[in-house]
């Protein structure tokens, strides 16, 4: 099991998970905790409930039941005491731990103006487990290459397929060079508005993203990637789950400067992506000369095709996730 | 001569005892003033530099000194070991250790640790609304403690000395 994680989470948790076989322990995707229900933890098969003593059960009623005392023990070191400091992280719903682990929230919602101003007795969080796959890009790498030169990418994906997982080691190899496929590191600007590329922690990355990688951590993507490309003078511009209207006009301008981009955006396919106002504008514009579509149909960071500028397909078959 | 002894020892005791009132009548308003002093730091890290609350007690033990920057040192390192246990648990457990060191009153503490059981629990803007609360109540305090020792400081001082007098005449 993460150590990172467990470090958060209500010791009487930490000791029901420690205490799971290990062939479950690897697998975990997420752990579920919600007051007064049973402790759930989620795999790439499904989900299962941990009784006390660690074994993964199918009924409820064996399972360890999650105290309020538990909750508010999390909550406690997840923000080190101090709520104040995760003001806007709570406000957005979750909180990025060291490891890039995102841990969500559900409490009562306090509204003020229609907006939520902040949440208040945190009885719910969903710990998703971040998981480095150092090699996760190799299969794909080649071929978003041409002469040693990285080309623009998207890659496609619906959520928990491991899209982020193959941004981030994608951002690892281009920034520390591969020097077999003639590629030279080049400076990268991650614009890492969930904390979820770098992992960041005050400010500097947990996870690998490469030696010449700079972090702009939690920041707006569209301000965020101006604001990389005036001081940062990146070659490469990286950022998680594009969408929004003020992202396109970002593409843009980055495109325009000659910037190298490799962005991800949700959707299940290239059709799905084309149905989708903002990203198809952004497509359209030529932008992107790769696209990588992912699922999981066998495993999380399957490779379902690469495809250019032109949505031609340029590999024959699925490339597995390689870890 | 045994006698001369032991009216000495009475007197010197009485006395003692006299001047120890005086001084904690003394220690109390100034304490209290330190602390509101600490907390108002603590405003500033916790509103303006949103420090983590461990960090920012600890930043305090380094900054004030005397058993009360001890306290808060304490308290920093029970949030960090205590394995996110009640933070009101936290802070009692560092008042118990060190209230002995300290002139304040069971009123005082009860601030503290009423302000403390919020601390970290809340958003900036309630946070400052917290310390806010507890340093008027401080201030309160100290104007009462600033009068009992303008009253009493010298009186315990003499008292301690005429009652010692008073039993050593009777012995004799």
């Amino acid at each position: 099991m993460v150590q990172t994680v467990l470090r958060v989470l209500a010791p009487t948790v930490r000791a029901c998970l420690q205490r799971m076989p290990s062939g479950w322990a690897e697998r975990i995707e997420e752990i579920r905790m919600r007051a007064r229900r049973p402790l759930e933890v989620v795999t790439a098969d499904g989900f299962a409930f941990v009784s006390p003593d660690g074994r993964p059960v199918v009924r409820p009623q064996g399972a360890y039941h999650v105290s309020e005392e538990d909750c508010l023990q999390t909550l406690n070191l997840l923000s080190h005491y101090s709520l104040y400091a995760f003001e806007e992280e709570v406000q957005r719903g979750f909180v990025t731990v060291a490891g890039g682990h995102r841990v969500g929230l559900v409490g009562k919602a306090v509204v003020e103006n229609g907006r939520v101003r902040h949440l208040r007795d945190i009885a719910g969080f969903n710990v998703r487990i971040a998981r480095e796959r150092p090699g996760a890009a190799k299969g794909v790498l080649p071929l978003l290459l041409t002469g040693g030169r990285l080309l623009s990418t998207m890659i496609v994906s619906p959520p928990q397929c491991g899209k982020t997982t193959l941004l981030r080691d994608l951002v690892r190899m281009v920034s520390n060079g591969v020097p077999e496929l003639g590629l030279c590191p080049r400076k990268v600007g991650v614009v890492d508005e969930r904390s979820e590329i770098a992992g960041c922690v005050r400010g500097v990355p947990t996870l690998d993203v490469g030696v010449r990688t700079d972090v702009l951590d939690g920041c707006p993507k569209a301000e965020g990637m101006m604001m990389m490309i005036r001081a940062m003078s990146p070659e490469v511009l990286v950022t998680d789950e594009l969408g929004r209207r003020e992202d396109a006009l970002a593409v843009q301008e980055a495109a325009g400067a000659g910037v190298v981009l490799l962005v991800t955006a949700h959707g299940q396919d290239l059709n799905d992506v084309a149905r989708r106002p903002v990203l198809s504008a952004i497509v359209q514009s030529g932008a992107f000369d790769r696209f990588v579509v992912l699922s999981r149909r066998k495993g999380p960071g399957t490779v379902e095709g690469v495809y250019d500028g032109q949505f031609r397909r340029l590999a024959r078959e699925a490339i597995p996730c390689s870890s | 001569m045994l006698k001369l002894i032991g009216a000495v020892m009475v007197f010197g005791s009485c006395a003692a005892f006299g001047f120890l009132v005086a001084r904690q009548l003394a220690l109390r308003p100034r304490q209290l003033l330190q602390l509101e002093q600490m907390l108002r730091v603590l405003e500033t890290e916790i509103v303006y530099r949103s420090t983590p609350l461990p960090f920012a007690l600890r930043h305090l033990a380094e900054r004030f000194r005397g058993p009360l920057a001890d306290l808060f040192g304490q308290a920093a390192a029970n949030l960090e070991e205590m394995d996110g246990a009640d933070n009101r648990l936290c802070w009692e457990r560092a008042v118990q250790q060190y209230r002995g060191a300290l002139a304040l009153k069971e009123g005082d503490w009860a601030i503290l640790l009423e302000l403390a059981a919020t601390l970290g629990r809340s958003d900036r803007l309630h946070q400052q609304r917290h310390i806010a609360a507890a340093c008027a109540h401080l201030r309160a305090e100290e104007a009462i403690a600033r009068e009992d020792q303008r009253r009493y400081e010298k009186m315990a001082k003499s008292l301690g000395v005429l009652t010692g007098l008073l039993v050593v005449l009777l012995m004799y």
